[in-house]
């Protein structure tokens, strides 16, 4: 009969374990063990650099503004309903195609999923991050939260 | 009764070979899938992330050591040492995979796979991925199947 190799699967994960956190601590672009949270912030106006939060009444202020808001969700979500003026994302080097076409890198830009759960805005917006752009508000709320609060729609 | 001794020795030298090269696949792709892991764990992080599929806090943590395990089990898989265990590990880690992108397809999380490549313009995750995983896993059973124990050096088996 088959044995389970304990021992072996266990010093496996053991020696993975050691390896990790040691190479992870003395390279230079370790990572911190635990993840943070990405944070909500308080305020907008100071925000430069990595992607931060930020609440349904601070995303509304924005859309009051002016300011370009994203759509990270597939084309046919989309197409069946968005913020109001909101850009679909579509291929990253168009949308940084267009973003540069109107506005600075460091100018905010909002980007929005479906809900909070949904993964895609915060990838879009690491990914905008990557390229260079400086402002990047992520709405966690979201389009489901944004539709419930009655705010412009399209 | 000979000819039907050596038929059957034939029939075990497939089944040996069939093994040997289901290892060798499956140690090829598991070092190729660490190593973009191992030198970008920061994407990797936010790739597991995304998928939504881990109590928060431990996608850092789950990114620094997977990839390391990884590497060491596809290290066994090819050089004959703790083959069992490695086969178990990655009997596991195909299930873990295909559950956890399977959950995030039915939640409708559109992401990029990180399966082998973390960065941006990797391949998304779908039923290709899923696929992909199953065959992985098939030939992770034939090797847990295998009767002899060929090209392994520990432990020593008589």
């Amino acid at each position: 009969m088959f044995r389970v190799p304990l021992n072996q699967m266990l010093a496996l994960i053991l020696v993975s374990f050691v390896v990790g956190i040691i190479s992870n601590s003395i390279r230079s672009d370790g990572i911190s063990i635990f993840a943070k949270e990405i944070e909500v912030s308080e305020n907008i106006d100071d925000v430069f650099g990595e992607p931060v939060a930020i609440t349904l009444s601070q995303a509304k202020r924005l859309f009051d503004q002016g300011v370009v808001f994203v759509d990270a969700r597939d084309d046919e979500y989309f197409a069946n309903g968005h913020i109001k003026n909101a850009w679909n994302s579509g291929f990253l080097m168009e949308l940084m195609f267009k973003l540069d076409s109107l506005q600075s890198r460091n100018d905010p830009v909002v980007v929005y999923c479906s809900e909070d759960e949904c993964g895609s805005s915060e990838e879009l917006a690491y990914d905008l991050y990557n390229e260079g752009f400086n402002k990047l508000l992520v709405f966690k709320g979201g389009w489901i939260e944004w539709k419930k609060a009655g705010y412009p729609i399209e | 009764m000979e000819k039907g001794r050596i038929s059957h020795r034939m029939s075990q030298d497939i089944k040996n070979a069939v093994v040997l090269l289901c290892r060798i696949i499956l140690g090829i792709m598991f070092i190729y899938a660490s190593l973009d892991k191992i030198t970008h764990p920061e994407e990797f992080a936010k790739q597991i992330g995304y998928y939504k599929a881990l109590p928060f806090g431990l996608e850092n943590l789950v990114a620094i050591v997977l990839p390391w395990l990884e590497l060491i089990i596809g290290i066994c898989f090819l050089a004959g040492i703790f083959v069992d265990g490695a086969t178990l590990l990655s009997i596991m880690m195909m299930i873990g995979f295909i559950l956890i992108i399977s959950q995030a397809l039915l939640r409708g999380i559109d992401i990029s796979c990180g399966c082998f490549k973390v960065s941006a313009d990797g391949e998304n995750i779908g039923l290709t991925t899923i696929i992909r995983d199953i065959i992985f896993l098939v030939m992770s059973f034939v090797v847990l199947n295998r009767q002899e124990r060929k090209f392994e050096f520990l432990p020593k088996y008589d």
